[in-house]
């Protein structure tokens, strides 16, 4: 029995000149009219109600420029929310990068009852941030507090200690909380990388002689370095998006408030509505910026042309 | 006879029934309002306001803090938070500006404006925005029981001897931190300082609203040296830099754990009176602010009902204003901690015997300023942040008074740019 196949160019089907292009015009315009509806025009929006006067207590919305965003220089508590942001950005991406991979690492090795410790490490992520906090507001505080206790059981003089009261413990404090509550997400991501690595890989490297920590530096990490870097942008976004963590455990505490608390109190106590606005969008571009780098490091890094 | 006798008497009873039947006692039952005010309120409200006017009643509770953003997200957005909602005394600048709430002087008459005195604090332009429901203004509690343990007989009048009162009860060990003051950077903090400010003879800005506590020597800047003294001497707790004026009150007062709220609300009483929310009932008691010089001085924060413009049941949102705010409902709520706006029933509750410490309330409410002789500024929000923000940095050790007061200068100068 013979089988003729048809090598012929194939008979499109659709409407128009360019069928397959219509097609694909169709099947993306769900994502391009979410986007449009949900990202950009907002965002659009917030940029333009930035350049005017947006106040419920002033009538108008006269167009004023760049004005909010001038008032930001002479603003003195703005200068210490970005200090805070960008400590809590620093110490956030580099702890869950850093445990997020000995974690995934340590995942990895384990054969039975994986998904098991897969499920209790993703718990905190899954828990709203509000929860996590409160839970934490606990553990940290003075009196009945858990971390208090235990300190104190094992001798140490942390009785009635208060954390928050200190700059830089509330700052750790604060991302201790955040970590606790966006590791899993690094974990998650590295480890499903580590699953794809070929056994063949660390097979050869055995066979050549490398340690298990030759292995890991020059087998594993190579080739997880692109999930590390989105793990790493997500992390930035998430560390520079700060809210319920330093809200909850500390509320607008000045040593403690990111620029998120500060957008929110400018917005929605002193109504100042384009100013918030201004300072939206300005974190927006110093949180794209940055996450710009690792993705650009990735894009370097992945392609093959 | 019967021919005309029976007719007769058919309209002689259609005559008395008629009108009885037009003037519907319950006009708007089978209404719905959504009520948004701070916890704690009386369990009944709802119960009894549906049973009088058969309008029903969803009552939500907030604690003081998180009702503004809730309010304001939502009128900002054009739609209605709750068809009754909270007014604070210090929101009305803001929300006058903005045009939220619904002028009520075609509501209420000229009777009541005249029994509620403190209604002006709400009107603004010559509309009356919010009607006040209760009479907040600062007294001092204090735990007679650690008093007279501690050998205090008499109640102190001057600050020293609070201050002195305040070391003997933590020397004999009845209380570790004896006095509860909020220093968290939330708006009791700022109050705390404000009726300390006044307690030290002096106000916080000029007529033209120029700050009065920059000076070493002025009574704002005292009333915050006073404060951290109070923390370096082990008076008040330290985690109080993460405690609102409303946990101190529930989780540490009426817990029997301190002693004396220094800015303190009348309206707890009744709460810190009953035994089954409170392990000290029948022990707390208000007391005059005591002051530098001896003469008690307070504020006042009453707090009102209004109704937001963009509500969709006006009438009977008005109902509820009127019922909650009339005499009789006023001097039944008093239980729940809402001490009455209306003169004639404060002066009522006092004679028979029913005000929890009565005559220091009554006494006190006689000395109630304004904070702000002008009226509250539509940047009070903003200027208060800046008080509690710098306050709780002071706390902390993370600002001299020095520093805290120039913070707060700068505040108010930023607030008032706007």
């Amino acid at each position: 029995m013979t089988v003729f196949a048809t090598n012929g160019p194939a008979r499109k089907r659709g409407v128009g000149l360019n069928a397959d292009a219509t097609l694909g015009l169709l099947l993306v315009s769900p994502i391009i009219i979410t986007m449009a509806a949900l990202v950009f025009y907002p965002m659009g929006r917030t940029v333009w109600d930035s350049l005017h006067r947006v106040n419920p207590m002033q009538a108008g919305a006269p167009f004023v420029g760049l004005e909010n965003y001038s008032r930001m220089l002479s603003d003195g508590q703005l200068g210490a929310t970005w200090t805070n942001t960008l400590m809590y950005v620093l110490l956030a991406v580099v702890a869950e990068t850093v445990f997020g991979i000995l974690a995934a690492t340590l995942i990895n090795q384990i054969k039975v009852g994986r998904q098991w410790v897969l499920a209790a490490v993703i718990l905190p992520w899954a828990l709203p941030g509000v929860v996590n906090s409160v839970i934490w507001l606990w553990i940290y505080q003075p009196g009945a507090g858990l971390l208090n206790g235990i300190l104190v059981a094992i001798g140490l003089p942390f009785e009635n200690h208060v954390w928050f009261n200190d700059r830089t413990s509330a700052i750790i404090a604060v991302t201790v909380v955040h970590v606790w509550r966006m590791m899993p997400l690094t974990i998650v991501i590295v480890l499903a990388a580590m699953q794809s690595i070929p056994a063949h890989l660390y097979e050869a490297a055995r066979i050549d002689g490398a340690t298990r920590v030759q292995m890991f530096g020059l087998v594993t990490l190579p080739l997880i370095r692109s999930a590390i870097a989105v793990a790493m942008t997500n992390a930035t976004v998430n560390a520079f998006n700060l809210f319920d963590e330093a809200w909850v455990l500390a509320g607008a505490s000045l040593e403690t408030r990111p620029v998120l608390v500060q957008i929110y109190l400018e917005t929605f106590q002193n109504l100042r509505f384009s100013y918030g606005m201004a300072l939206s969008v300005v974190i927006t571009l110093v949180s794209l910026l940055i996450s710009l780098v690792y993705v650009l490091r990735v894009y370097r890094n992945t392609r093959f042309d | 006879m019967h021919k005309f006798i029976l007719p007769l008497l058919a309209s002689v009873a259609l005559a008395i029934a008629l009108p009885a039947a037009a003037k519907d006692p319950k006009p708007l039952a089978g209404q719905s309002i959504t009520v948004l005010m701070p916890s704690p309120q009386g369990p009944n409200i709802a119960a009894d306001f549906e049973a009088e006017t058969g309008i029903h009643v969803d009552l939500q509770t907030l604690s003081w803090d998180d009702i503004r953003p809730k309010l304001v997200t939502a009128l900002v957005a054009g739609t209605a938070p709750a068809d009754v909602t909270e007014l604070d005394w210090s929101w009305t600048g803001q929300f006058s500006a903005a045009g939220w709430f619904l002028p009520l002087n075609d509501a209420i008459d000229a009777d009541t404006m005249k029994d509620i005195g403190v209604a002006k604090i709400f009107t603004v332009d010559g509309k009356l925005l919010g009607v006040p429901y209760t009479n907040d203004f600062r007294v001092m509690l204090v735990n007679k029981k650690h008093f007279a343990d501690a050998g205090v007989a008499e109640m102190p009048k001057k600050l020293d001897d609070l201050v002195a009162a305040a070391k003997k009860i933590k020397e004999k060990g009845i209380a570790k931190y004896p006095i509860g003051l909020p220093l968290s950077a939330t708006e009791g903090a700022s109050t705390s300082w404000y009726l300390l400010t006044k307690a030290f003879g002096g106000e916080l800005f000029d007529k033209d609203f120029n700050p009065l506590f920059l000076s070493p020597d002025s009574a704002g800047y005292k009333a915050l040296a006073f404060e951290l003294m109070l923390l370096k001497e082990g008076l008040v707790d330290p985690a109080s830099t993460g405690l609102k004026d409303s946990q101190i009150n529930e989780s540490m007062f009426s817990q029997g754990i301190t002693s004396i709220m220094i800015s303190g609300e009348p309206g707890r009483l009744g709460q810190m009176n009953d035994p089954k929310q409170s392990k000290v009932a029948g022990l707390v008691e208000a007391i005059l602010v005591p002051t530098v010089s001896g003469q008690t001085r307070s504020f006042g924060l009453p707090e009102a009902l209004a109704i937001p413009n963009v509500s969709q049941n006006k009438e009977a949102a008005i109902a509820f204003v009127k019922w909650f705010t009339s005499k009789d409902y006023q001097k039944k709520n008093a239980v729940n901690g809402a001490l009455p706006t209306r003169t004639s029933a404060l002066s009522e509750l006092n004679e028979s015997g029913k005000l929890n410490s009565g005559d220091a309330l009554v006494a006190q409410s006689k000395t109630v300023e304004p904070l702000f002789l002008q009226g509250t500024p539509p940047w009070y929000p903003q200027f208060s942040s800046g008080v509690n923000t710098a306050i709780n940095s002071a706390a902390k050790g993370q600002m001299t008074v020095d520093q805290a007061m120039q913070a707060i200068a700068d505040a108010a100068k930023q607030a008032m740019s706007q």
